[in-house]
This record gives structure tokens, sequence and C-alpha cells, in this order.
């Protein structure tokens, strides 16, 4: 249900390089094609980007390995993207392009239990999600109940973030991604 | 008959128009000789500079340009301990006595080193990355979380080289004082390809949109403050924004100079044009990146 990409481990199978440096285009884009191979036959249903033990990440691997991973798929497609083991430089860089490409994804910093979202997402839609990851699925109007908002407004940031793939979306009900 | 390429005394980038215009006509039909024996030192911008100018020669199929070494013992040693003469070796025909380059230390972050595939550009960020991280925050003040932007700059203006230049280039960086300009410790990271430039390579996709402005001004304008690329794809140009915003975190300073023109981002601490037109023609893109200390450095 979950399968983990160790960015660490397939930036030294792509690159013959001693350094965990996750930069340049052509490197990226070597990864995020290493990643689509094994997608392809996987099944999972959250695909985790570990970016533990690499010491550096620019914006166009960023780019390359994140923003286009998400891009390639359409609301509701499987996998849903989750990233984890980011340090704050590495945050920047994928912040960076997810905002840049209207895009956003869920990641886990290491000292929480909870996802954050990186990226585009408004404030409602950040609110939705924080609330379906601490206190489990909801529909509209439960989710409304829970935030205090009306039911069209908890419909709306339902939307969003079925839209941005940030959690799953079934019979208007928003359920967290499974999490490790 | 042969040409003088008077290398400036002090050799920066504010000097490197006066030694860009020695070339004349590009590429120059005489034989060239960089004639260095005056000068009393050079900043990495000068260093990669000179060996760009010597690829471009010798890409346009010139003869290989002569090179008369620094008389300063001393500015002789420094350039061997850079690496320049290492590289010059094999692009110049060298008139006077090189010393070893194992001489001792420079004070480079990054020695003269040479970019011509993405393969390179992993090998700078990975042994800069902490040396770098090391100055910065004990020389220039600036945070351990925020040095690896500094990494990331380098990374982004070395990548450049490969993906749009058509050609190799040249990087190096230093930690020094700028007593006379600052007063601050700076570094500075150079950056120098012998491609085709900035304007020959977005013309194709943004010349029409500026019609009879088109120059290499306007390109430099479109890359540099418009953050657009040659590439069609909407991620593309973020390298140079990326550049641009850790730059003006740091008020710092970046300069690209292309082809006749010269494009800044000014901090209050310095007095350049932030355009400069129809200066005289160099090949290729040169950047300069210059990062103060925050504080009056304490060497």
């Amino acid at each position: 249900m979950i399968e983990t990409f160790r960015l660490h481990q397939l930036l030294r199978e792509t690159v013959q390089s001693p350094y965990r440096c996750l930069v340049t285009r052509p490197t990226g884009a070597a990864i995020r094609n290493r990643i689509e191979q094994s997608l392809e036959t996987s099944g999972c249903v959250t695909a985790l980007l570990d970016f533990a033990e690499v010491e550096m990440l620019d914006f166009s691997c960023a780019d390359e390995v994140v923003a286009k991973l998400l891009l390639a798929r359409g609301p509701g497609e499987r996998p849903y993207f989750v990233l984890s083991g980011l340090h704050d430089g590495q945050r920047e860089a994928v912040e960076h392009v997810l905002r840049h490409r209207q895009l956003a994804v869920a990641a886990l910093r290491d000292a929480e239990r909870a996802p954050a979202v990186l990226g585009c997402a408004d404030e409602d839609a950040r609110l939705a999600f924080e609330s379906v990851c601490s206190d489990g699925p909801a529909d509209d109007r439960a989710l409304g109940a829970r935030l205090g908002w009306a039911p069209e407004r908890a419909a709306r940031a339902i939307e969003d973030l079925a839209w941005l793939r940030l959690a799953q979306v079934s019979d208007g009900t928003l359920r967290p991604v499974p999490l490790p | 008959m042969t040409r003088i390429i008077e290398v400036p005394a002090s050799f920066d980038d504010r000097s490197f128009d006066q030694f860009a215009g020695c070339f004349g006509a590009w590429p120059p039909e005489e034989r060239l000789l960089f004639d260095a024996r005056g000068a009393q030192w050079a900043s990495p911008y000068g260093l990669i500079t000179m060996l760009t100018a010597a690829q471009a020669l010798a890409e346009a199929r010139r003869e290989k340009p002569l090179f008369a070494v620094p008389q300063s013992d001393e500015v002789r040693r420094y350039w061997a301990r850079t690496g320049f003469f290492r590289h010059a070796e094999s692009l110049f025909e060298i008139h006077g006595r090189v010393p070893k380059a194992s001489a001792g230390p420079s004070d480079a972050l990054l020695d003269v080193t040479p970019i011509q595939a993405m393969e390179d550009v992993h090998d700078v960020v990975g042994r800069i990355a902490e040396p770098a991280a090391r100055i910065l925050n004990e020389q220039l003040g600036i945070g351990v979380n925020e040095t690896m932007r500094f990494s990331m700059a380098l990374s982004e203006a070395c990548q450049n080289i490969v993906e749009h230049s058509g050609t190799g280039g040249w990087v190096a960086v230093q930690a020094y004082n700028w007593r006379r300009r600052l007063g601050r410790r700076v570094v500075v990271i150079a950056v120098s390809d012998a491609g085709i430039g900035f304007r020959p390579s977005l013309e194709p996709s943004h010349a029409k949109r500026y019609g009879d402005r088109w120059d290499d001004g306007a390109a430099l304008e479109a890359a540099l403050i418009q953050n657009v690329s040659r590439f069609r794809d909407p991620g593309r140009g973020q390298g140079i924004a990326s550049i641009k915003r850790s730059v003006n975190h740091w008020d710092g300073k970046i300069s690209i100079r292309s082809g006749t023109a010269r494009l800044s981002i000014v901090p209050g601490w310095d007095d350049d044009a932030p355009l400069a037109e129809r200066l005289p023609f160099f090949p290729g893109a040169q950047v300069q990146i210059t990062i103060p200390a925050r504080e009056p450095a304490t060497e």
C-alpha cells in the first residue's frame, strides 16, 4: 500500500558521485524515470519519497523529481505522493517549484506525526487536510461541523484537496492517504 | 601580426571591459598575445574570463594565443595555486616561468574548475558544500541554515553553462576582503562560458515579442528580470530566479554580461549601473555573484 523511494539510494544508483547532492535536471529526470518505472508495477496507494541522507536539493532537481511526478497525474489518480526527511533548505526548493507550478504535496516532518502541506494549497484546504489527518475521514457536513464552516465551504475545500491530490475522496468523503 | 591583449593590473569585473575591448572584431584574425606581465591581482572573474577567451579562440579555430605570465613571483604563485595555469597550459602557448601548482593552498573556496558536463556540476557542488558553509557562517555571518542557498545558487549557475551555452565553461569561488569597494569580506562566485550567449539562446522563442528592441540587453532583461527560458516548459527559468532571490536575501549582487551588455541587480552598497550596453563584445556569458559579510569581517 505504501512504497518508499529512498532518494539517496536512487541518486547513488544514477550518478557516479561520492556526494549526496540531488542537483541538475538530467539527474532529476533520471531519478523520476526510475520511480515511474517502479510505479508501473507497484499498485501502491502512497509513494513515499524519502529525502533523508540527501544533503542538498536544488530547484532544477526538485522540479524534475517532485513537480513532474505530480504533474503526470490527474485528480484521484494513484499513487498519492508524500515526502519525508526534508530539511529546511530542501523544503524551500520544493515549496518554490510547487508554488510556481500551482501544485501541492504532503510532507512528513520527522518530529511530527501529522504531515504538512507544501505548495500552493489555500488556507481552507490546509485546515481541511489537517482535520482529516488528525481526526479521520469526513464528508462536507462532518468537516464543516469540525471546522465551524458551512457545508458549501467544506465541500470546496474537499474539492481543492482532491484536485491537488492531497487526500482521497470517494462518495463525497475525504480520507487521508495511507501514511507510515 | 600579433594583437596584444593587455591584462589589467587589477583584473576583476570592473576592469573586464578594458580587457574585452582589446579583442576588436570577434573572432580576431591575428594571433593574440595575452600580456599579463604587469598583473598584480586577478579576481576569480578575471582568471576564468582569460580562459574563456582562449577557449573561444580554440573553438573558432584560431591560432593558439600566447600568454606572457605575470612578472611578480607572488602573483604567479597565486595564480598557480588557483589552478589557472594548469588549465591555461592547454589553451595558451605560455611564455615565462610557471610555478608548480602544489606551492601551497590558495584561499579559493573553489579553484578554477572546468564545467563541461552535468557530472562536473555534481562534483563542484559536492566538493564545495562543506567548506562553503563554514566560510559563509564564520566569515560572512550567514546562518548555517542559509548556507544551503549558496550551494543551490552555485549549482544553478553552473547548470546554465551545460544547458544553454552549447559548450563548456569555467567556475571559481573565492572569499576575500573588499577593502576599497565595500570594507567587508565577500564571497564571489564567478562563472563564465564561451558559448552562444543569452541573445542567440533566447532569440527563437522571445525576440518577436521585443521587436526592434531585441538586443543583448533585452535578452539579459528577459532572463534575469522576467525569468524566461528558451524552453517552453513553464517550470524553466527558475534557476536564475532562485539565484536572484538568494542574492536579494544576502543583500548581494548578481551581474550577468553577455555579448555587448551587462545587467546587474545592484544592492545599496554598490554604485554599478543596472544596465550597461554597447560594451565591447565578448563571447558567451559571464556571471558574478557577490555575497557580502553581514557585519564587518573579523579578520
